[in-house]
């Protein structure tokens, strides 16, 4: 987070309209409004998940240059008209996700109009008569306002798993 | 005097059942018991993670004294060091004292390894140096010489390539590669290196490791499994697309496919930039040119659980396929469930243009969130989910795909090649191998029966 950015406070018109605008996006993914989901992200955005391992805190958090994603719009889009097809089997019959996004803190970037925030996570997914598989972590989101609303210019899901404990990673964050 | 003992009859299940006939190779017949079995599960623990050569890293993850990682060889968890002279180690990652594990992240840079339990420190190199509470034992209860972490029997490196095996009657890397030694050249080889980029992508699927195995020798799955990206026009509309080529079947087990793409030059030279195609007649002999010019597609095993795949994706409709060479290996953790770990390679003389495009498409395409793997190990879990039942186990798979085709005569390089890239002449090698390390007793046989 930048060191320069001004905090938003939960008491706030902006942070409540942040706090929407993440629920709107949850329902959207837990509903396979794919297509509508991607009309969240502005043309630029950048899209990672680092491979996290297990070190010292002396050595930092043990997030890397490797990922699980690494996607742009293009990819992105990809994967949802992927997911429109009827042959994307890890998601053909679908999974049941729920997103569930918490913990909001957020600053406005001291550079302009962008927010940037910090938001926990929790995936649940199950399919089939599978049991849960469960993701948590931390997103950090540069919003950039749009309107009422904003599209995502930057994500970056910094997950807390270290081993994916899950078949794959076809469920979106 | 014959110090030969004469062969032991071979492995049988508790129910009777030999394993020579869970495995019947050279029909295509493969019994449904050996995916998911506890009981099967127990003995490849003996008579395979205890005895066969594993890839544990790439030397390029370790490459400063006292760099380590933790990995498994076989299904051991293992300490892969460089130790301050710079040695590569491998080492049982429990100390020697009540069994702790020693060291506990996945990556650190150490000359001392000081176990948290009672405090035992052991040099890099594996030496004890010092154990606790010293002045309390009596002279000759600690014997510090002798106390040193467990190293493994073997260890060996090939084009970086670290392999360790816990048996000390292993043949050596060298032997045990062997003919797999002219194709790893011309995937690792052909431009005097590679090197990995990151710590690898780790992931628990909930499948019994052969499942997982198999796959990664199976060309003809891409146009079903893969059938998303065919719709996309990411994949050639042609159920054919992948069935040119060859498979060969190696020495010890070992198998490949080397498969053409489009024919153009794109699709050529395993589709490397032009820089790195111009260095292969330096490090390999003419006909591993040629057979690197007719290759898009290349997908190895080294047995039993090591694999490359080299191969071209896009993770973006409507763009042009780019190269990716990525590690694999498949670590099982119980008899339905396998540890994941997947590396991204590069050429070390690729540009940072290059290095940047083929780790993208790496990431988009293949691994867990790959817009083509995601679809394989659901095949897995629900292939190893319908293995359980009793009825099941009662009934073989399929692997009869070629089962007559004749040898290629004219193939110029070692091992047996056969035309085109469909068939399960690789699967059914692996499978005779398993075989021949489940109920073969004495090491010298396995190798013995492996090399005739
Ligand atoms: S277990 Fe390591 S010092 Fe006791
Ligand atoms: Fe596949």
């Amino acid at each position: 987070m930048s060191a320069l950015g001004t905090a938003i406070l939960p008491n706030t018109e902006e942070y409540g309209r942040v706090l929407e605008f993440l629920h709107h996006e949850a329902e959207l993914l837990d509903t396979y409004r794919f297509a509508e989901w991607l009309e969240l992200f502005a043309p630029e955005i950048e899209y990672t998940m680092p491979v996290r391992t297990t070190q010292f805190l002396t050595d930092g958090e043990g997030f890397h240059e490797s990922g699980f994603f690494v996607d742009d719009h293009a990819t992105l889009m990809t994967r949802v008209k992927r997911l429109e097809t009827e042959f994307a089997w890890a998601e053909t019959p679908p999974s049941r996700t729920r997103h569930f996004v918490s913990n909001l803190r957020l600053e406005r970037s001291a550079a302009g109009p962008e927010l940037e925030a910090r938001i926990g996570f929790m995936v649940t997914r199950t399919r089939q008569d599978l049991d849960y598989q469960l993701f948590t972590g931390v997103r950090r989101d540069l919003l950039v306002p749009d309107g009422d609303a904003f599209k995502v210019r930057r994500r970056t899901i910094l997950v807390d798993q270290t081993v994916i404990t899950a078949t794959n990673l076809s469920v979106l964050f | 005097m014959s110090t030969t003992a004469p062969r032991p009859a071979a492995a049988r299940l508790s129910n009777g059942e030999a394993i020579a006939d869970l495995a019947r190779a050279e029909e295509g017949l493969i019994s449904r018991r050996i995916f998911a079995d506890p009981e099967v599960y127990a003995l490849e623990q003996e008579r395979i993670f205890a005895r066969g050569w594993f890839f544990i890293g790439h030397e390029s993850e370790i490459p400063e004294p006292g760099d380590l990682v933790t990995r498994s060889a076989g299904i051991d968890p293992v300490i892969l060091v460089r130790d301050d002279e710079g040695e590569v180690r491998v080492f049982l990652n429990s100390c020697r004292h009540r069994g702790m594990r020693v060291c506990r992240t996945d990556r650190e840079n150490a000359s001392f390894l000081r176990c948290p339990y009672h405090g035992w420190a052991y040099k890099n190199d594996g030496r004890l140096m010092t154990a606790a509470a010293e002045e309390h034992y009596e002279d000759g209860e600690l014997d510090k010489e002798e106390l040193g972490l467990i190293p493994v029997a073997k260890l060996g490196s090939y084009q970086g390539l670290i392999f360790a095996s816990w048996d000390a009657e292993a043949p050596s890397l060298d032997d045990f590669l062997g003919d797999m030694k002219y194709y790893l050249d011309i995937i690792v080889g052909r431009t005097g290196g590679v090197e990995v980029l990151g710590p690898p992508q780790v992931w628990d699927v909930e499948t019994g490791w052969k499942y997982a195995t198999d796959n990664f020798t199976d060309n003809f799955h891409v146009f079903s499994a893969h059938h998303s990206l065919v719709e996309l026009g990411m994949l050639p509309n042609d159920p054919d697309f992948a069935a040119h080529g060859h498979m060969i079947v190696a020495e010890e087990g070992h198998i490949l496919h080397l498969t053409p793409g489009a024919p153009n030059e794109h699709y050529s030279h395993m589709g490397l930039p032009q820089e790195l195609r111009a260095q292969m007649a330096e490090h390999l002999d003419p006909d591993q040119v040629e057979m690197a010019r007719k290759t898009a597609y290349s997908a190895g095993t080294v047995w039993p659980n090591f694999h490359w795949l080299q191969l071209m994706s896009s993770g973006t409709i409507g763009q042009p396929d780019v190269p990716f060479l990525n590690f694999r290996l498949e670590v099982p953790i119980s008899p339905t469930r396998t540890r994941m770990w997947s590396w991204l390679a590069v050429d070390k003389d690729a540009s940072p243009e290059y290095r940047k495009a083929t780790y993208e498409t790496y990431v988009r395409t293949f691994g867990p969130a790959g817009i083509y793997d995601q679809d394989d190990m659901e095949n897995w879990e629900d292939c190893t989910r319908a293995s359980l039942g009793p009825a099941a186990k009662q009934h073989t798979l399929h692997h009869k795909m070629g089962i007559g085709r004749a040898v290629d005569e004219t193939w110029p390089g070692p091992g047996r090649a056969y035309k085109d890239s469909y068939g399960e002449m690789t699967q059914r090698s692996w499978y005779a191998a398993w075989r021949t390390y489940m109920s073969r007793e004495h090491r010298a046989d396995v190798a013995g029966e492996l090399r005739s």
